[in-house]
């Protein structure tokens, strides 16, 4: 999954996303409320985590225009400001959960979890197919029954599948949800991370198909007749 | 007299002591005089009655058979019957002073006017009239003394005196129930503004209304009102300062704590480590704001009892920069003191050596490694002149005059200032009576200038 993390505080930032990306999220991180538009364009984000008090633009204007927009993508705001007020005038404006800064990290992981469980339409926290299980909490792959060990990268890929599961996903989408900013994408490496993948789940009653020019696949196997 | 230490300071004891005691006085002075008209309205009356009462006798006194007979009337002696049973005394003596008739041992009383004198163990009020008797000789005038006890006099003065004293005792008591009466009214309104001052919350600061208060008042009133409405415009500064800083506190309680989560996740020892190093440096800076928040709050005007000491501010700036060099080094940034001998300065010591820690922190903070940073001490035409330059990105015009707000933070800055500094330092050189600019030095970055009043010329104690 890709956050997009917008905070001014740039230690802060730093260190938020490397403890989101401990917990393999795709993490992109912008300073200031102009760069959001430019963020969002190019990397289809999942959820952004919005701090309301940024430099030039502030979060609530970048929220505004996200919404007049009709970008939907949920947007979890951080605030200094805990006030009744604040709250309830952010999530009037369209954000989808408010945090009052200083936080606990797990409990923003749980707020972003909730979200990202909206957005899918699922309100179980574990998504199945066939044996591969996804627990949404812990953030990992379990193959009839042991954990399914994978480098960030893999995780990111099968994350992607599992989420859309039953849908093809494009090899550039599955780019865009794997490389944050700071990496250079490339494409040519998804097919790569696919072949690993698939050597993983051998066995399994899961597997991944490629569909010439569309993407790809992850489906569970019909029982052997 | 010292009246106003009267009973416990009490505006209304005071009020009606002023106004009662005197006219107690002059009641006692009239008392007195009206005690000795009423005596000699009783001396007189009874002078006249002796008088009187002597003439009745000697004109019954009458040759008769060529001697002298003296007939007392009922009436000489009953004249004197006042209900007050009084003895009357008399003695009718010829010339030569034979007896006649009467109280042989009966003082002598002078002709014209009339004399106390004891008798018979009581006081005794006597007049004497010469008469004279034709016929009688050498015997002519015949001298009658006729005296009375004093019971019907004093009775008679009691009397007078009496009802004297009746009318000023209700005189004394009018005017005090006047007054009471008065200062009821005339107090209503201080009355009032106590019960409205005293019946207010604690948080209401809102104007005291008296209506009807006097112009005396009035002023109190209004100099109340005013002391509120300071007293409510600090204690708003107050809040908004304490609102802002609990918001200034909450993001880097937030680094803290991812920080902390981060390490505690992380299963490779350097990145484990690098988060605990970061950590550190966190709680570092968390504690450095802490420390400017309360510099700050106490260089408010009103925390803080005004000091006057005499500082050399040369003096204090080398000792700042010798506390400060450790870091400039470590970070290679050439940090020097440009002076030519000291620069004395009239005010609060410990807040002036806090604006310079200030001055040079933020010099450091914005210079990048191999950097300068230049501190020059100067004094002229009575002025203490204290510059900052150094070759950090500096601050674009346009925003010279908002980076003196608290918490204001330039936009796009990647470091990570608390926004405080350059508020202690405005609040404490204009608390010292001096003013601060910001420039650009000839070779870019940043330029601090405070002007200090400089101290009177030495007087050998500094």
């Amino acid at each position: 999954m890709r956050l997009l993390l917008v905070e001014d505080n740039r230690e802060l930032a730093d260190w938020l996303s490397k403890t989101l990306r401990q917990a393999s999220y795709v993490v992109d991180v912008v300073h200031d409320g102009e760069d959001v538009e430019h963020a969002l364009a190019a990397g289809d984000h999942a959820l952004i985590i919005l701090d309301l008090a940024l430099p030039r633009m502030g979060g609530m204007e970048v929220l505004k225009r996200l919404r007049a927009r009709g970008n939907p993508v949920p947007v979890i705001v951080l605030t200094a400001n805990a006030s009744l007020d604040g709250r309830v005038k952010g999530l009037n404006e369209g954000a989808d959960d408010y945090l009052a800064k200083p936080f606990q990290i797990e409990e923003l992981e749980a707020r972003i979890r909730v979200q990202l469980r909206r957005v899918n339409d699922r309100t179980a926290p574990v998504i199945s197919c066939g044996d591969l299980l996804f627990d949404t909490n812990t953030r990992l792959f379990s193959l009839a029954g042991a954990t399914l060990p994978l480098t960030p990268r893999e995780h990111a890929v099968l994350e992607q599948l599992v989420v859309k599961a039953g849908r093809t996903v494009s090899k550039a989408a599955l780019s865009t949800a794997i490389y944050d900013f700071e990496t250079d994408a490339d494409p040519s490496a998804i097919e790569i991370y696919v072949h690993r993948l698939r050597k993983k789940l051998e066995g399994s009653r899961v597997q991944i198909a490629t569909l010439r020019g569309l993407g790809y696949l992850l489906r569970q196997d019909d029982p052997a007749p | 007299m010292r009246i106003g230490n009267l009973g416990i300071g009490s505006l209304r004891l005071q009020l009606l002591a002023w106004v009662v005691l005197p006219l107690a006085g002059l009641a006692a002075i009239n008392l007195w005089t009206s005690q000795r008209n009423a005596l000699a309205t009783a001396d007189l009356v009874t002078d006249r009655m002796l008088v009187g009462s002597a003439r009745a006798i000697a004109e019954q006194v009458a040759m008769a058979d060529g001697a002298l007979d003296a007939t007392v009337p009922p009436a000489a002696i009953e004249m004197f019957d006042t209900g007050d049973r009084d003895s009357v005394y008399y003695r009718v003596e010829t010339a030569g002073g034979r007896l006649l008739t009467g109280y042989p041992d009966l003082p002598a009383a002078p002709e014209r006017g009339s004399i106390e004198a004891a008798y018979r163990d009581h006081p005794l009020r006597l007049a004497t009239l010469s008469h004279a008797v034709i016929g009688a000789g050498t015997d002519s005038p015949i001298k009658v003394t006729v005296g009375v006890t004093l019971a019907g006099h004093d009775a008679m003065a009691k009397r007078l005196w009496l009802s004297a004293f009746a009318q000023q005792l209700a005189l004394v008591a009018i005017a005090g129930v006047f007054v009471l009466l008065g200062l009821r009214r005339g107090l209503a309104p201080l009355i009032r503004l106590r019960d409205a001052v005293r019946s207010r919350s604690r948080s209401d600061l809102d104007p005291v209304e008296v209506p009807g208060a006097q112009s005396e008042i009035r002023p109190l009133i209004e100099a109340l009102n005013a002391y509120m409405e300071r007293v409510r415009a600090q204690m708003a500064a107050q809040r908004r300062f304490i609102a802002n800083a609990a918001h200034q506190l909450r993001t880097p309680l937030a680094l803290l704590s991812t920080q902390a989560s981060y390490a505690l996740r992380e299963t490779a020892a350097a990145q484990r480590q690098e988060a605990l190093v970061a950590l550190q440096a966190s709680s570092g800076k968390l504690a450095r704001l802490a420390e400017q928040l309360l510099t700050l709050s106490r260089a408010e005007p009103g925390s803080r009892r005004p000091r006057a000491d005499r500082i050399d501010l040369t003096e204090a700036a080398r000792h700042v920069l010798e506390t400060q060099a450790p870091a400039a080094i470590e970070r290679d940034i050439d940090l020097g003191l440009e002076e030519n001998g000291p620069v004395p300065v009239i005010g609060d010591g410990t807040m002036l050596r806090e604006m310079i820690v200030n001055l040079v922190d933020n010099a450091l903070r914005y210079s990048k490694p191999g950097g300068s940073v230049t501190v020059k001490l100067a004094a002229a035409d009575g002025e203490a002149e204290l510059t900052v330059s150094d070759a950090g990105p500096g601050i674009p015009a346009e925003e010279r005059e908002h980076v003196f707000e608290r918490f204001y933070r330039l936009a796009g800055s990647a470091e990570e200032g608390s926004g405080l500094g350059l508020a202690i330092v405005r609040e404490v050189v204009e608390n010292a009576g001096g003013s601060v600019t910001l420039g650009e030095p000839a070779t870019g970055g940043l330029k601090v200038e405070v002007r200090l009043p400089l101290a009177a010329a030495d007087d050998g104690t500094a």
